[in-house]
Protein backbone atom coordinates (compact mmCIF):
# COMPACT_ATOMS: atom_id res chain seq x y z
CA UNK A 1 0.00 0.00 0.00
CA UNK A 2 1.21 3.45 -0.79
CA UNK A 3 0.42 6.69 0.94
CA UNK A 4 -1.81 7.71 -1.95
CA UNK A 5 -3.92 4.56 -1.91
CA UNK A 6 -7.09 4.42 0.16
CA UNK A 7 -7.20 0.96 1.72
CA UNK A 8 -10.68 -0.59 1.79
CA UNK A 9 -9.75 -4.27 1.66
CA UNK A 10 -9.74 -5.06 5.37
CA UNK A 11 -11.67 -8.29 4.75
CA UNK A 12 -8.59 -9.54 2.87
CA UNK A 13 -6.23 -8.49 5.61
CA UNK A 14 -5.70 -5.67 8.06
CA UNK A 15 -2.57 -3.74 8.93
CA UNK A 16 -1.03 -4.65 12.26
CA UNK A 17 -2.16 -2.23 14.95
CA UNK A 18 0.88 -0.32 16.31
CA UNK A 19 -0.06 -1.47 19.82
CA UNK A 20 0.18 -5.06 18.55
CA UNK A 21 3.46 -4.48 16.75
CA UNK A 22 4.94 -3.05 19.95
CA UNK A 23 4.37 -6.25 21.96
CA UNK A 24 5.53 -8.45 19.09
CA UNK A 25 8.87 -6.69 18.96
CA UNK A 26 9.40 -7.57 22.61
CA UNK A 27 9.58 -11.25 21.64
CA UNK A 28 12.13 -11.19 18.84
CA UNK A 29 15.59 -10.18 19.97
CA UNK A 30 18.07 -11.39 22.58
CA UNK A 31 16.88 -8.85 25.14
CA UNK A 32 13.28 -10.05 24.83
CA UNK A 33 11.16 -13.21 25.05
CA UNK A 34 12.78 -14.94 22.07
CA UNK A 35 13.26 -18.37 23.64
CA UNK A 36 11.37 -21.48 22.67
CA UNK A 37 8.23 -21.55 24.83
CA UNK A 38 8.50 -25.33 25.00
CA UNK A 39 11.94 -25.02 26.68
CA UNK A 40 10.53 -24.80 30.16
CA UNK A 41 13.75 -26.03 31.76
CA UNK A 42 15.17 -22.51 31.89
CA UNK A 43 14.06 -18.99 32.67
CA UNK A 44 14.00 -17.55 29.14
CA UNK A 45 11.85 -20.48 27.98
CA UNK A 46 9.51 -20.00 30.90
CA UNK A 47 9.24 -16.28 30.16
CA UNK A 48 8.27 -17.04 26.57
CA UNK A 49 5.81 -19.68 27.78
CA UNK A 50 4.23 -17.11 30.09
CA UNK A 51 3.72 -14.73 27.16
CA UNK A 52 2.19 -17.53 25.07
CA UNK A 53 -0.20 -18.48 27.87
CA UNK A 54 -1.21 -14.87 28.44
CA UNK A 55 -2.04 -14.61 24.74
CA UNK A 56 -4.00 -17.86 24.92
CA UNK A 57 -6.10 -16.34 27.70
CA UNK A 58 -6.63 -13.14 25.68
CA UNK A 59 -7.86 -15.12 22.67
CA UNK A 60 -10.05 -17.35 24.84
CA UNK A 61 -11.64 -14.32 26.48
CA UNK A 62 -12.83 -12.88 23.18
CA UNK A 63 -14.85 -16.00 22.38
CA UNK A 64 -16.01 -16.78 25.91
CA UNK A 65 -14.01 -19.86 26.71
CA UNK A 66 -11.13 -21.14 28.81
CA UNK A 67 -7.50 -20.87 27.65
CA UNK A 68 -6.99 -24.64 27.46
CA UNK A 69 -9.53 -24.79 24.62
CA UNK A 70 -7.27 -22.76 22.31
CA UNK A 71 -4.90 -24.60 19.94
CA UNK A 72 -2.41 -22.41 18.08
CA UNK A 73 -2.19 -22.85 14.30
CA UNK A 74 -0.79 -20.93 11.34
CA UNK A 75 -4.13 -19.28 10.54
CA UNK A 76 -7.78 -19.91 9.70
CA UNK A 77 -7.03 -22.08 6.67
CA UNK A 78 -5.08 -24.54 8.79
CA UNK A 79 -7.71 -24.34 11.53
CA UNK A 80 -10.49 -25.12 9.05
CA UNK A 81 -8.53 -28.07 7.68
CA UNK A 82 -7.70 -29.35 11.15
CA UNK A 83 -11.31 -29.10 12.29
CA UNK A 84 -12.92 -30.69 9.24
CA UNK A 85 -10.35 -33.29 8.24
CA UNK A 86 -9.34 -33.93 11.85
CA UNK A 87 -12.86 -34.75 13.05
CA UNK A 88 -13.98 -36.62 9.93
CA UNK A 89 -10.93 -38.86 9.72
CA UNK A 90 -10.96 -39.64 13.45
CA UNK A 91 -14.67 -40.40 13.55
CA UNK A 92 -15.22 -42.05 10.16
CA UNK A 93 -16.58 -45.19 11.81
CA UNK A 94 -19.31 -43.10 13.46
CA UNK A 95 -20.52 -41.39 10.28
CA UNK A 96 -19.56 -40.28 6.78
CA UNK A 97 -21.71 -37.18 6.25
CA UNK A 98 -20.99 -33.46 6.64
CA UNK A 99 -23.08 -30.34 6.05
CA UNK A 100 -21.79 -26.97 4.91
CA UNK A 101 -22.88 -24.07 2.70
CA UNK A 102 -22.05 -23.15 -0.89
CA UNK A 103 -20.91 -19.72 0.24
CA UNK A 104 -18.20 -20.96 2.58
CA UNK A 105 -14.55 -20.00 2.14
CA UNK A 106 -12.42 -22.31 0.00
CA UNK A 107 -10.57 -23.25 3.19
CA UNK A 108 -13.76 -25.09 4.18
CA UNK A 109 -15.00 -26.19 0.76
CA UNK A 110 -11.72 -27.72 -0.37
CA UNK A 111 -11.25 -29.95 2.70
CA UNK A 112 -14.87 -31.06 2.18
CA UNK A 113 -14.06 -31.93 -1.42
CA UNK A 114 -11.03 -33.85 -0.22
CA UNK A 115 -13.25 -35.82 2.16
CA UNK A 116 -15.59 -36.67 -0.72
CA UNK A 117 -12.59 -38.30 -2.40
CA UNK A 118 -12.05 -40.26 0.83
CA UNK A 119 -15.59 -41.68 0.80
CA UNK A 120 -17.54 -39.05 2.73
CA UNK A 121 -20.72 -37.34 1.57
CA UNK A 122 -21.15 -33.58 1.91
CA UNK A 123 -24.37 -31.58 1.67
CA UNK A 124 -23.75 -28.06 0.36
CA UNK A 125 -26.64 -25.84 1.45
CA UNK A 126 -27.79 -23.03 -0.84
CA UNK A 127 -28.38 -19.77 1.02
CA UNK A 128 -31.30 -17.46 0.32
CA UNK A 129 -30.92 -14.50 -2.03
CA UNK A 130 -29.81 -12.50 1.01
CA UNK A 131 -26.95 -14.90 1.72
CA UNK A 132 -28.49 -16.29 4.90
CA UNK A 133 -28.54 -20.04 5.54
CA UNK A 134 -31.70 -20.72 7.52
CA UNK A 135 -31.19 -22.90 10.62
CA UNK A 136 -34.21 -24.97 9.51
CA UNK A 137 -32.35 -25.82 6.32
CA UNK A 138 -29.44 -27.09 8.39
CA UNK A 139 -31.80 -29.15 10.53
CA UNK A 140 -33.38 -30.65 7.43
CA UNK A 141 -29.99 -31.65 6.04
CA UNK A 142 -28.87 -33.57 9.15
CA UNK A 143 -28.82 -37.36 8.91
CA UNK A 144 -28.16 -40.16 11.36
CA UNK A 145 -24.62 -40.41 10.03
CA UNK A 146 -23.87 -36.65 10.05
CA UNK A 147 -20.64 -35.96 11.90
CA UNK A 148 -20.14 -32.27 11.48
CA UNK A 149 -21.74 -29.03 10.32
CA UNK A 150 -19.35 -26.29 9.17
CA UNK A 151 -20.77 -22.79 8.82
CA UNK A 152 -18.97 -19.46 8.76
CA UNK A 153 -20.20 -16.77 11.11
CA UNK A 154 -19.56 -13.79 8.81
CA UNK A 155 -19.11 -14.22 5.10
CA UNK A 156 -15.84 -12.91 3.68
CA UNK A 157 -17.33 -11.59 0.42
CA UNK A 158 -20.71 -10.19 1.37
CA UNK A 159 -20.42 -9.79 5.14
CA UNK A 160 -23.71 -11.44 6.10
CA UNK A 161 -23.88 -12.95 9.58
CA UNK A 162 -25.25 -16.44 10.03
CA UNK A 163 -27.23 -17.32 13.14
CA UNK A 164 -24.65 -19.82 14.37
CA UNK A 165 -26.26 -19.88 17.80
CA UNK A 166 -29.52 -21.27 16.41
CA UNK A 167 -27.60 -23.77 14.30
CA UNK A 168 -25.52 -24.70 17.35
CA UNK A 169 -28.59 -25.58 19.40
CA UNK A 170 -29.94 -27.75 16.58
CA UNK A 171 -26.63 -29.56 16.23
CA UNK A 172 -26.20 -30.05 19.98
CA UNK A 173 -29.72 -31.55 20.23
CA UNK A 174 -28.92 -33.95 17.39
CA UNK A 175 -25.47 -34.93 18.60
CA UNK A 176 -23.71 -33.34 15.65
CA UNK A 177 -20.56 -31.26 16.01
CA UNK A 178 -20.62 -27.62 14.87
CA UNK A 179 -17.52 -25.98 13.41
CA UNK A 180 -17.62 -22.22 12.82
CA UNK A 181 -15.13 -20.28 10.69
CA UNK A 182 -14.89 -16.99 12.55
CA UNK A 183 -12.04 -15.48 10.51
CA UNK A 184 -14.21 -12.51 9.53
CA UNK A 185 -16.17 -12.09 12.73
CA UNK A 186 -13.73 -11.74 15.62
CA UNK A 187 -14.00 -8.26 17.06
CA UNK A 188 -16.99 -7.55 14.85
CA UNK A 189 -19.69 -9.89 16.10
CA UNK A 190 -20.64 -11.21 19.54
CA UNK A 191 -19.09 -14.63 20.12
CA UNK A 192 -19.70 -16.95 23.05
CA UNK A 193 -18.90 -20.50 22.11
CA UNK A 194 -20.68 -21.95 25.13
CA UNK A 195 -23.87 -19.97 24.73
CA UNK A 196 -23.84 -20.63 20.96
CA UNK A 197 -23.14 -24.38 21.35
CA UNK A 198 -20.05 -24.27 19.14
CA UNK A 199 -17.65 -27.23 19.28
CA UNK A 200 -14.88 -25.96 17.01
CA UNK A 201 -14.05 -22.43 15.87
CA UNK A 202 -11.39 -21.26 13.41
CA UNK A 203 -9.64 -18.01 14.28
CA UNK A 204 -7.00 -15.89 12.62
CA UNK A 205 -5.01 -12.85 13.69
CA UNK A 206 -4.47 -10.94 10.48
CA UNK A 207 -8.07 -9.89 9.90
CA UNK A 208 -8.25 -8.40 13.38
CA UNK A 209 -5.18 -6.12 13.20
CA UNK A 210 -2.79 -8.87 14.23
CA UNK A 211 0.05 -10.47 12.25
CA UNK A 212 -0.27 -12.87 9.34
CA UNK A 213 0.83 -16.46 9.86
CA UNK A 214 -0.86 -17.19 13.15
CA UNK A 215 -4.31 -18.40 14.12
CA UNK A 216 -6.03 -20.77 16.46
CA UNK A 217 -8.62 -23.49 16.63
CA UNK A 218 -11.04 -23.48 19.52
CA UNK A 219 -11.73 -27.07 20.52
CA UNK A 220 -14.48 -27.66 23.06
CA UNK A 221 -13.10 -29.36 26.15
CA UNK A 222 -16.08 -30.98 27.86
CA UNK A 223 -16.37 -33.27 26.03
CA UNK A 224 -13.44 -32.85 23.67
CA UNK A 225 -14.26 -34.06 20.13
CA UNK A 226 -12.17 -36.95 18.92
CA UNK A 227 -9.74 -35.53 16.32
CA UNK A 228 -6.70 -36.50 14.31
CA UNK A 229 -3.84 -34.04 13.90
CA UNK A 230 -2.69 -32.97 10.44
CA UNK A 231 0.88 -32.21 11.48
CA UNK A 232 3.05 -34.56 13.48
CA UNK A 233 6.28 -33.74 15.27
CA UNK A 234 6.99 -32.38 18.73
CA UNK A 235 3.53 -33.02 20.12
CA UNK A 236 2.85 -29.38 20.99
CA UNK A 237 -0.68 -28.16 21.59
CA UNK A 238 -1.89 -31.39 23.21
CA UNK A 239 -0.63 -33.34 20.21
CA UNK A 240 -3.09 -31.61 17.89
CA UNK A 241 -0.60 -29.30 16.24
CA UNK A 242 3.10 -29.98 16.38
CA UNK A 243 5.66 -27.28 15.65
CA UNK A 244 7.62 -24.65 17.58
CA UNK A 245 5.27 -21.95 18.76
CA UNK A 246 6.00 -18.52 17.19
CA UNK A 247 5.94 -16.46 20.36
CA UNK A 248 5.98 -13.05 18.70
CA UNK A 249 3.05 -13.89 16.43
CA UNK A 250 1.05 -15.51 19.22
CA UNK A 251 1.65 -12.53 21.50
CA UNK A 252 0.54 -10.27 18.65
CA UNK A 253 -2.66 -12.25 18.17
CA UNK A 254 -3.39 -12.10 21.88
CA UNK A 255 -3.00 -8.33 22.00
CA UNK A 256 -5.01 -7.91 18.78
CA UNK A 257 -7.89 -9.90 20.26
CA UNK A 258 -7.76 -8.03 23.56
CA UNK A 259 -8.02 -4.70 21.72
CA UNK A 260 -10.78 -6.06 19.49
CA UNK A 261 -12.82 -7.10 22.50
CA UNK A 262 -12.33 -3.77 24.25
CA UNK A 263 -13.19 -1.62 21.23
CA UNK A 264 -15.86 -3.79 19.62
CA UNK A 265 -18.90 -1.71 20.56
CA UNK A 266 -17.55 1.73 19.65
CA UNK A 267 -15.84 0.48 16.50
CA UNK A 268 -18.96 -1.30 15.24
CA UNK A 269 -21.04 1.84 15.62
CA UNK A 270 -18.44 3.94 13.81
CA UNK A 271 -18.01 1.47 10.96
CA UNK A 272 -21.77 1.04 10.53
CA UNK A 273 -22.12 4.78 10.06
CA UNK A 274 -19.29 4.81 7.50
CA UNK A 275 -20.76 1.86 5.60
CA UNK A 276 -24.19 3.49 5.44
CA UNK A 277 -22.60 6.71 4.20
CA UNK A 278 -20.78 4.76 1.48
CA UNK A 279 -23.90 2.92 0.39
CA UNK A 280 -25.97 6.11 0.34
CA UNK A 281 -23.38 7.72 -1.93
CA UNK A 282 -23.02 4.77 -4.30
CA UNK A 283 -26.79 4.32 -4.60
CA UNK A 284 -26.98 7.69 -6.30
CA UNK A 285 -25.37 6.12 -9.38
CA UNK A 286 -28.50 4.07 -10.13
CA UNK A 287 -28.52 0.46 -11.36
CA UNK A 288 -26.53 -0.71 -8.35
CA UNK A 289 -27.43 -3.64 -6.12
CA UNK A 290 -26.44 -4.41 -2.55
CA UNK A 291 -25.25 -8.00 -2.20
CA UNK A 292 -26.29 -9.75 0.98
CA UNK A 293 -28.76 -9.10 3.77
CA UNK A 294 -29.22 -5.35 4.35
CA UNK A 295 -28.95 -5.47 8.15
CA UNK A 296 -27.75 -8.92 9.26
CA UNK A 297 -24.15 -8.11 8.38
CA UNK A 298 -20.83 -7.01 9.81
CA UNK A 299 -20.47 -3.29 10.29
CA UNK A 300 -17.72 -2.46 7.83
CA UNK A 301 -18.34 -4.63 4.78
CA UNK A 302 -20.32 -3.51 1.73
CA UNK A 303 -20.57 -5.54 -1.48
CA UNK A 304 -22.17 -3.80 -4.44
CA UNK A 305 -22.87 -4.85 -8.03
CA UNK A 306 -22.77 -2.18 -10.72
CA UNK A 307 -24.88 -2.99 -13.78
CA UNK A 308 -23.28 -2.20 -17.11
CA UNK A 309 -19.63 -2.33 -16.09
CA UNK A 310 -17.11 -5.14 -16.02
CA UNK A 311 -15.36 -5.88 -12.74
CA UNK A 312 -11.74 -5.96 -13.80
CA UNK A 313 -12.04 -2.72 -15.74
CA UNK A 314 -13.78 -1.11 -12.80
CA UNK A 315 -10.99 -2.18 -10.49
CA UNK A 316 -8.36 -0.97 -12.96
CA UNK A 317 -10.12 2.38 -13.25
CA UNK A 318 -9.72 2.85 -9.49
CA UNK A 319 -5.94 2.83 -9.01
CA UNK A 320 -6.08 4.82 -5.80
CA UNK A 321 -8.66 2.60 -4.14
CA UNK A 322 -7.69 -0.81 -2.73
CA UNK A 323 -10.87 -2.89 -2.98
CA UNK A 324 -11.73 -6.39 -4.24
CA UNK A 325 -13.87 -7.49 -7.15
CA UNK A 326 -16.13 -10.48 -7.65
CA UNK A 327 -14.56 -11.10 -11.02
CA UNK A 328 -11.77 -13.61 -11.52
CA UNK A 329 -9.74 -11.13 -13.51
CA UNK A 330 -7.23 -13.09 -15.47
CA UNK A 331 -9.06 -16.36 -15.86
CA UNK A 332 -9.86 -17.62 -19.30
CA UNK A 333 -13.42 -18.43 -18.32
CA UNK A 334 -14.11 -15.07 -16.70
CA UNK A 335 -15.66 -17.01 -13.84
CA UNK A 336 -17.77 -14.91 -11.52
CA UNK A 337 -17.69 -15.09 -7.73
CA UNK A 338 -19.18 -18.40 -6.62
CA UNK A 339 -20.57 -16.70 -3.53
CA UNK A 340 -22.55 -14.16 -5.53
CA UNK A 341 -23.66 -16.85 -7.99
CA UNK A 342 -24.95 -18.90 -5.03
CA UNK A 343 -27.11 -15.92 -4.09
CA UNK A 344 -28.66 -16.05 -7.55
CA UNK A 345 -26.88 -13.03 -9.01
CA UNK A 346 -26.43 -13.08 -12.80
CA UNK A 347 -22.93 -13.61 -14.14
CA UNK A 348 -22.79 -10.00 -15.26
CA UNK A 349 -23.77 -8.60 -11.86
CA UNK A 350 -21.50 -11.05 -10.06
CA UNK A 351 -18.58 -9.99 -12.25
CA UNK A 352 -19.26 -6.30 -11.77
CA UNK A 353 -19.22 -6.34 -7.99
CA UNK A 354 -16.88 -4.52 -5.67
CA UNK A 355 -16.25 -5.40 -2.04
CA UNK A 356 -15.50 -2.42 0.18
CA UNK A 357 -14.28 -3.53 3.59
CA UNK A 358 -13.75 -0.65 5.96
CA UNK A 359 -11.59 -0.96 9.03
CA UNK A 360 -10.13 0.60 12.12
CA UNK A 361 -8.16 3.16 10.14
CA UNK A 362 -10.90 4.10 7.64
CA UNK A 363 -12.19 7.66 7.83
CA UNK A 364 -15.14 9.66 6.59
CA UNK A 365 -12.93 11.39 4.04
CA UNK A 366 -11.80 7.95 2.74
CA UNK A 367 -15.45 7.06 2.19
CA UNK A 368 -16.19 10.34 0.42
CA UNK A 369 -13.16 9.84 -1.81
CA UNK A 370 -14.35 6.31 -2.66
CA UNK A 371 -17.83 7.54 -3.55
CA UNK A 372 -16.38 10.15 -5.91
CA UNK A 373 -13.86 7.83 -7.54
CA UNK A 374 -16.29 4.95 -8.05
CA UNK A 375 -18.99 7.27 -9.40
CA UNK A 376 -16.61 8.71 -11.98
CA UNK A 377 -15.25 5.30 -13.00
CA UNK A 378 -18.67 3.65 -13.33
CA UNK A 379 -20.04 6.53 -15.38
CA UNK A 380 -17.05 6.44 -17.71
CA UNK A 381 -17.24 2.67 -18.25
CA UNK A 382 -20.98 2.82 -18.81
CA UNK A 383 -20.40 5.44 -21.50
CA UNK A 384 -17.86 3.10 -23.12
CA UNK A 385 -20.21 0.12 -23.17
CA UNK A 386 -22.69 -0.72 -25.94
CA UNK A 387 -26.20 0.34 -25.06
CA UNK A 388 -28.09 -2.91 -25.09
CA UNK A 389 -27.67 -6.64 -25.31
CA UNK A 390 -28.04 -7.84 -28.91
CA UNK A 391 -30.60 -10.38 -29.97
CA UNK B 1 -7.46 -11.37 -6.48
CA UNK B 2 -4.85 -11.63 -9.18
CA UNK B 3 -2.27 -8.97 -9.85
CA UNK B 4 -3.45 -6.27 -12.20
CA UNK B 5 -0.57 -5.60 -14.53
CA UNK B 6 -0.97 -3.96 -17.90
CA UNK B 7 1.33 -2.72 -20.63
CA UNK B 8 1.77 1.01 -21.25
CA UNK B 9 -0.25 0.66 -24.47
CA UNK B 10 -3.16 -0.89 -22.59
CA UNK B 11 -2.91 1.89 -20.02
CA UNK B 12 -3.03 4.48 -22.81
CA UNK B 13 -5.89 3.02 -24.81
CA UNK B 14 -7.94 2.07 -21.75
CA UNK B 15 -7.34 5.38 -20.03
CA UNK B 16 -7.73 7.68 -23.01
CA UNK B 17 -9.57 5.92 -25.82
CA UNK B 18 -10.44 7.95 -28.89
CA UNK B 19 -13.39 7.31 -31.19
CA UNK B 20 -15.76 6.13 -28.47
CA UNK B 21 -19.52 5.83 -28.86
CA UNK B 22 -21.91 5.60 -31.78
CA UNK B 23 -21.92 7.91 -34.76
CA UNK B 24 -24.67 10.51 -34.66
CA UNK B 25 -27.80 9.42 -36.57
CA UNK B 26 -27.20 11.99 -39.33
CA UNK B 27 -23.54 11.00 -39.85
CA UNK B 28 -24.26 9.03 -43.00
CA UNK B 29 -24.31 5.32 -43.86
CA UNK B 30 -22.92 3.36 -40.94
CA UNK B 31 -21.84 -0.27 -40.94
CA UNK B 32 -22.31 -1.87 -37.56
CA UNK B 33 -20.72 -5.01 -36.16
CA UNK B 34 -21.55 -6.39 -32.74
CA UNK B 35 -20.22 -9.49 -30.97
CA UNK B 36 -20.09 -11.07 -27.53
CA UNK B 37 -22.36 -10.98 -24.49
CA UNK B 38 -22.23 -9.03 -21.26
CA UNK B 39 -23.04 -12.12 -19.19
CA UNK B 40 -19.95 -13.79 -20.64
CA UNK B 41 -17.85 -10.78 -19.76
CA UNK B 42 -17.10 -9.33 -23.20
CA UNK B 43 -19.15 -7.43 -25.77
CA UNK B 44 -17.79 -5.18 -28.53
CA UNK B 45 -19.42 -3.03 -31.17
CA UNK B 46 -17.78 -1.25 -34.11
CA UNK B 47 -19.38 1.37 -36.34
CA UNK B 48 -17.59 2.05 -39.63
CA UNK B 49 -17.87 4.67 -42.34
CA UNK B 50 -16.33 3.86 -45.68
CA UNK B 51 -16.01 5.37 -49.11
CA UNK B 52 -14.94 3.51 -52.22
CA UNK B 53 -13.90 0.48 -50.19
CA UNK B 54 -11.73 2.49 -47.80
CA UNK B 55 -12.54 3.04 -44.13
CA UNK B 56 -13.04 6.76 -43.53
CA UNK B 57 -14.08 6.62 -39.87
CA UNK B 58 -14.39 4.07 -37.06
CA UNK B 59 -15.93 4.22 -33.64
CA UNK B 60 -16.27 1.56 -30.95
CA UNK B 61 -18.04 0.63 -27.76
CA UNK B 62 -16.89 -2.13 -25.43
CA UNK B 63 -17.92 -3.93 -22.28
CA UNK B 64 -15.02 -5.98 -21.04
CA UNK B 65 -11.66 -6.14 -19.37
CA UNK B 66 -9.00 -3.45 -19.92
CA UNK B 67 -7.32 -5.54 -22.64
CA UNK B 68 -10.59 -5.81 -24.55
CA UNK B 69 -11.28 -2.09 -24.32
CA UNK B 70 -7.72 -1.23 -25.30
CA UNK B 71 -7.79 -3.59 -28.30
CA UNK B 72 -11.07 -2.16 -29.59
CA UNK B 73 -9.81 1.39 -29.04
CA UNK B 74 -6.54 0.66 -30.85
CA UNK B 75 -8.38 -0.79 -33.84
CA UNK B 76 -10.84 2.10 -34.02
CA UNK B 77 -7.90 4.50 -34.12
CA UNK B 78 -5.95 2.54 -36.75
CA UNK B 79 -8.75 1.48 -39.13
CA UNK B 80 -9.30 4.77 -41.02
CA UNK B 81 -7.31 4.84 -44.25
CA UNK B 82 -7.28 1.06 -44.67
CA UNK B 83 -9.21 -0.73 -47.37
CA UNK B 84 -12.00 -2.97 -46.13
CA UNK B 85 -10.02 -5.95 -47.36
CA UNK B 86 -6.94 -4.88 -45.43
CA UNK B 87 -8.98 -4.14 -42.32
CA UNK B 88 -10.54 -7.58 -42.54
CA UNK B 89 -7.17 -9.26 -42.47
CA UNK B 90 -5.66 -7.34 -39.56
CA UNK B 91 -3.99 -10.03 -37.42
CA UNK B 92 -5.72 -9.88 -34.06
CA UNK B 93 -3.16 -12.11 -32.36
CA UNK B 94 -0.41 -9.70 -33.35
CA UNK B 95 -2.43 -6.96 -31.72
CA UNK B 96 -2.59 -9.22 -28.67
CA UNK B 97 1.20 -9.36 -28.61
CA UNK B 98 1.47 -5.62 -29.13
CA UNK B 99 -0.78 -5.01 -26.14
CA UNK B 100 0.88 -7.78 -24.12
CA UNK B 101 -2.40 -9.60 -23.60
CA UNK B 102 -1.93 -12.71 -21.41
CA UNK B 103 -2.38 -16.00 -23.24
CA UNK B 104 -5.40 -16.97 -21.14
CA UNK B 105 -7.19 -13.82 -22.25
CA UNK B 106 -6.52 -14.06 -25.98
CA UNK B 107 -9.98 -15.58 -26.46
CA UNK B 108 -11.48 -12.25 -25.56
CA UNK B 109 -9.70 -10.65 -28.51
CA UNK B 110 -11.59 -13.02 -30.79
CA UNK B 111 -14.77 -11.24 -29.71
CA UNK B 112 -13.14 -7.97 -30.79
CA UNK B 113 -12.24 -9.58 -34.11
CA UNK B 114 -15.77 -10.96 -34.60
CA UNK B 115 -17.25 -7.50 -34.08
CA UNK B 116 -14.78 -5.97 -36.53
CA UNK B 117 -15.43 -8.62 -39.18
CA UNK B 118 -19.20 -8.17 -38.81
CA UNK B 119 -18.84 -4.42 -39.30
CA UNK B 120 -16.60 -4.89 -42.36
CA UNK B 121 -19.05 -7.39 -43.84
CA UNK B 122 -21.85 -4.87 -43.42
CA UNK B 123 -19.68 -2.14 -44.93
CA UNK B 124 -19.18 -4.38 -47.97
CA UNK B 125 -22.91 -4.90 -48.28
CA UNK B 126 -23.51 -1.17 -48.05
CA UNK B 127 -20.97 -0.61 -50.78
CA UNK B 128 -22.76 -3.08 -53.05
CA UNK B 129 -26.36 -2.22 -52.32
CA UNK B 130 -26.36 1.32 -51.03
CA UNK B 131 -27.22 3.01 -47.75
CA UNK B 132 -30.87 1.88 -47.64
CA UNK B 133 -29.76 -1.64 -46.74
CA UNK B 134 -27.36 -0.14 -44.25
CA UNK B 135 -30.19 1.29 -42.19
CA UNK B 136 -31.79 -2.13 -41.94
CA UNK B 137 -28.47 -3.71 -41.08
CA UNK B 138 -27.83 -1.21 -38.36
CA UNK B 139 -31.24 -1.80 -36.80
CA UNK B 140 -30.77 -5.52 -36.99
CA UNK B 141 -27.69 -5.56 -34.81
Amino acid sequence: MTATCIYMDNAATTPVDPRVAAVMVECLTADGCFANPSSTGHAPGNAARARVEKARAQVAALIGTEPAAIVWTSGATESDNLAILGVARAQRERGRHLVTARTEHKAVLDPCKQLEKEGFEVTYLKPGADGIVQPDAVAAALRKDTLLVSLMQANNEIGVIQDVGAVGKICRDRGVLLHVDAAQSTGKVHIDVNEQCIDLMSLTAHKTYGPKGVGALYVRRHPRPLMQPLIFGGGQEWGLRSGTLPTHQIVGMGMAYEIAGREHASESARLSALRLRLWAGLKQLGDVELNGHPTQRVAGLLNVSFAGVEGESLLYALPQLAVSTGSACTSASHEASYVLRALGRSDQLAQSSLRFSLGRFSTESDVDYAIGAVTEAVRRLRRLAPASVPG
Amino acid sequence: MQSLSYSPLVERYFGHPMSVGPWPPDAGPTAVGDAGREDLGTRVRFELHSDGGVVTGARFQAFGCPHTIAAAAWLAEHLPGRTLESANSMPILELGRLLDVPTEKLGRLLVVEDALHAAIENAGLIRKTGPQLNAEQAQGT
